[in-house]
């Protein structure tokens, strides 16, 4: 791998990111609206607390004299004060931040290794029953809503059963530290875990099941089975580690995604991460909020992708020397 | 892949074996009384002088008491933080406070601390106090004499509604940086104080030892916080939570007669209104960056005539599934008594044969025969606005439209979202939408939005107006000078009726329905609910919110928190359930093995 590669990568990366940057700006002005006006709607404001409210929210002067100035404070990597808590964006980020990780984290890795464990069978008997089941499971779970599947799952077991909590993170009058807060999170967190584990399970299995029929028809395959080794060593020393090349790149851009993956999620179970902050600032709007929303997703997915485009030629050999 | 298939199993075994120790440890509970409200909306700020969210206003409400309280029955002013006050003229007010105040902390509580949050509040322009203190000016000779002035005849006068703050706290907070305090400290003088917060979950208030009604029987209130309003009503069901509000309409009728389950549609003056815009170049604006209304809508008999068309019993029934009651005049106040008595000939009833017949009375008739009448020579098409962050805003606009069209009135349709309609209507390019308020407690600010003063007429901010229908009534603004400085209630009474029937005739601002708060509370736990008003009125996120301070254990204990056995059952099925799958896949691939 040269410097000129790598080089090459992270100035796209750089590149993508300005644009971001602009858009992002832009993408949330579009509409014409003036957000003190509708934050405050039947407030009964005076001149002077419109003007200072205008002046806080950084409102005044031109559109182009306002892009100058959020171009300025971006840089100085100050995001600005949320509109609605007149907090720094950045911490309500970082207080959300966490929750997301978790619970999109968790049913990423949970989704991935089942998925792809459900790919792998399908695709290595390729045809039978089993392949026909998980293939169809694969592709049902794939395309229901997240939240319609959130929906159900916490009317059927929250409502219904009532083995669940119906919504948040942790019981209010639960314990509040050590192990048992812990638990009470693991308890809180299943539902949606759950809910976005079987919708993400799909994408997993039915690129893992293609690329497993893929290289099922390589040479090496035939070599291996007439080295005399048994089916199940020639799928997993030799199918599965090759099949699995194109599912690296799947996985890193899903874990640039975790950020951002939950929004619908999120709200259905009151859950308070990133999806319901982006969920909650779009009243208003809360312009700096989203921009700083926007800005850190997207730069979840570009540094993921930068991350992908690194390992590839490592993980690759045949990439490395083209 | 065995160290795959070992992972997964590692994994689930893990989670069986927390899912039995949770069950084991959310057990353990303490004796603590405690009051838990489910709502759809988190705090803003715990900051007093920056929040404007309703959840926020409860926090207020329970955190911070007034010199003054208003009644639940009727916001008649009754004694707060001042035991009793007197004035010679009206303008001068000497309160007297009770003794031993103190706050939360222990520190006493004194004249100061009232004038303090009085003249900085005023001074610097806090949000939530401007319209209240503008014009007064406190002093403290001691500490529990308070002095207030007046600088005008103000009719709230005794009333002093204002969130008195601790000065010892307060005052480190510097002026620039107010709005930005977080106002985490917890420290007040009403019956509750903040004592966590949980961005997005909860917020946790403990009962203060201070409070001058003496410590009331509940130890502790806990705002959850849910995004989805289903879920909310099924953990009021449930037992999770004692009391939920903003129920979803959908879900407010099954509440009715389910056991130990009271719904209540708390009427607190809020209302929803048909617009139409009749602006008639008063006062006047630059033509070219503003747009106008039909022309035909600045005709008082045309607007009559759609007046007569509306059919607010079917809004009601059909769009607001009969959870409303049909309005009449705007609504200046959650105190229904501000409201006039309209006569049968002031009424607009629905008729759409008067209707016609006044359309076709004033010169606004049908010639092509294609079923929309003409104004001079073309067919009237009036401009719909639908508000995509309503749900009502579409039903609204089906039932409005097809009325418009029975009598002969076109119309085309557009939809836009809130931050967009403030500036189009601003702008003037609209002739009509449905939109809502909630007023204060004082009639005073509704009234104000409906001077000439508060047309659109800044073309530099199409947002800076608060009067939407373009209304612009010389009699209409002396009345509404009149009333702000009346000190008699009853003469102030009777002028805020003139102006309200005068409104009403203009019939620009059809009034189609009360917007009440949605409610649903828990009998088993707790009794003492209070509506404020009384018998309309909200229970909880009322005006003062006296709920809370009145409620009593029913000594039934809790039944939330912690897993159930049936919990732990499901929990260990499922983990069962998660092994076998494992173990399938691992025989599947054995047996598979075998075979070749």
């Amino acid at each position: 791998m040269t410097f000129r590669f790598v080089a090459g990568k992270v100035a796209g990366a750089l590149g993508t990111l300005a644009f971001v940057l602009v858009f992002n700006f832009f993408l949330f002005r579009v509409v014409e609206s003036n957000p003190v006006a509708t934050l405050f709607r039947g407030r009964n404001l005076t001149d002077s607390q419109r003007e200072e409210l205008t002046r806080q929210f950084g409102l005044e002067g031109s559109k182009l004299e306002q892009f100058w100035r959020y171009l300025e404070q971006t840089a100085q990597l100050n995001f600005g004060r949320s509109y609605a808590t007149n907090q720094p964006v950045l911490d309500e980020i970082w207080a959300a931040a966490p929750q997301t990780i978790a619970l999109v984290g968790t049913a990423t890795v949970l989704a991935m290794v089942f998925g792809i464990l459900m790919g792998i069978s399908a695709g290595w008997r390729r045809g039978t029953n089993q392949d026909r089941v998980l293939t169809s499971t694969s592709i049902v779970t794939w395309s229901t809503p997240e939240f319609w599947l959130g929906m159900i799952l916490l009317t059927f077991f929250a409502v219904r059963l009532g083995l669940f909590p119906t919504g948040g993170i942790s019981d209010p009058s639960g314990p509040d530290s050590g192990l048992g807060k812990l638990l009470d999170q693991a308890w809180h967190m299943t539902l949606p875990c759950v809910t976005l584990t079987i919708a993400y399970l799909g994408e997993y299995a039915l690129i893992m099941r293609s690329s497993i029929i893929d290289v099922s028809r390589e040479d090496y395959l035939t070599l291996a089975r007439a080295k005399g080794l048994r089916d199940s060593q020639v799928r997993d020393r030799h199918a599965v580690r090759n099949a699995l090349l194109p599912s690296t790149a799947l996985i890193a851009i899903s874990f640039g995604f975790v950020l951002s993956g939950a929004i619908t999620v999120e709200t259905v179970y009151s859950w308070p991460g990133l999806g319901l902050l982006t969920y909650e600032s779009l009243r208003g709007p809360d312009l700096p909020m989203l921009q700083g929303l926007f800005l850190f997703f997207s730069l979840a997915v570009i540094v993921f992708n930068l991350a992908a485009d690194l390992l590839y030629p490592y993980l690759d050999p045949r990439v490395r020397h083209q | 892949m065995k160290s795959v298939k070992l992972v997964v199993v590692t994994t689930l075994v893990v989670l069986a074996a927390l899912a039995l120790t949770t069950a084991a440890t959310a057990q353990s509970d303490d004796e603590k009384v405690v009051l838990t409200v489910g709502l759809t909306q988190d705090l803003d700020t715990p900051n007093v002088t920056a929040g404007e969210l309703v959840s926020s206003y409860e926090l207020y409400n329970l955190q911070y008491a007034g010199p003054t309280d208003l009644a639940a029955d009727d916001f008649a002013v009754i004694p707060g933080l001042a035991e009793s006050w007197a004035s010679d003229d009206g303008k001068t007010w000497t309160y007297n406070l009770r003794e031993g105040l103190e706050w939360s902390d222990g520190t006493p509580l004194t004249a100061e601390d009232i004038a303090y949050t009085i003249n900085r509040s005023r001074d610097e322009e806090w949000l939530n106090y401007t319209s209240t203190v503008a014009n007064l000016e406190a002093e403290a000779p001691d500490a529990r004499t308070l002095v207030v002035t007046s600088k005008v005849n103000d009719p709230r006068l005794p009333a002093l509604s204002i969130y008195v703050v601790p000065k010892h706290i307060w005052e480190k907070v510097p002026a620039g940086e107010i709005s930005n305090y977080p106002a985490l400290d917890g420290v007040g003088s009403g019956p509750f104080t903040l004592t966590e917060w949980k961005k997005g979950q909860f917020w946790r208030m403990e009962a203060n030892p201070n409070f001058w009604r003496g410590q009331v029987a509940i130890d502790e209130v806990v705002f959850r916080v849910f995004r989805n309003a289903d879920a909310m009503v099924a953990a009021l069901r449930s037992g999770e939570i004692d009391a939920a509000h903003n129920v979803p309409a959908s879900a407010f009728p099954d509440l009715e007669g389910e056991e130990d389950i009271v719904p209540v549609a708390g009427e607190q003056g809020g209302f929803d209104y048909l617009v139409l815009n009749m602006y008639d170049d008063k006062p006047p604006r630059d033509t070219e960056a503003f747009d106008a209304p039909h022309p035909a809508l600045t005709d008082p008999q045309f607007r009559a005539a759609i007046a007569h068309a509306i059919d607010k019993e079917t809004l009601v029934e059909r769009v607001l599934n009969g959870i409303a009651t049909p309005g009449t005049t705007m609504s200046p106040s959650p105190n229904p008594s501000w409201i006039p008595e309209l006569t049968e000939e002031e009424t607009y009833d629905f008729d759409l044969d008067q209707a016609r017949q006044i359309l076709d009375d004033a010169g606004y008739t049908d010639s092509n025969g294609d079923g929309i009448r003409e104004y001079e020579g073309e067919n009237i098409v009036l401009r719909y606005a639908i508000r995509s962050e309503s749900e009502y805003s579409k039903p609204y606009a089906e039932f409005i439209t097809g009325w418009l069209e029975e009598i002969g009135i076109d119309t085309t349709l557009s939809t836009y979202d809130d931050g967009q309609l403030i500036e189009v209507a601003g702008k003037g390019d609209f002739d009509l939408y449905v939109w809502g308020w909630t007023p204060f407690v004082d009639p005073d600010p509704m009234l104000s939005y409906f001077q000439c003063s508060q047309v659109s007429v800044d073309e530099s901010d199409f947002s800076n107006y608060y009067n939407d229908a373009g209304f612009c009534d010389e009699t209409y603004d002396q009345l509404y000078t009149q009333q702000n400085t009346e000190l008699d209630l009853d003469e102030r009474t009777e002028i805020v009726h003139d102006m309200l029937t005068r409104f009403y005739s203009s019939a620009g601002y059809i009034v189609t329905a009360t917007s009440p708060d949605l409610q649903a509370y828990r009998t088993d736990r707790f009794t003492g609910w209070v509506k404020q008003p009384a018998e309309t009125g909200p229970v909880l996120f009322s005006n003062t919110s006296p709920t809370y301070w009145n409620l009593t254990p029913t000594g039934e204990s809790s039944s939330d928190g912690g897993l159930s056995t049936a919990g732990i059952a499901a929990i260990v099925v499922a983990g069962l359930i998660g092994i076998g799958l494992v173990g399938w896949f691992v025989a599947r691939r054995r047996t598979a093995e075998e075979r070749e």
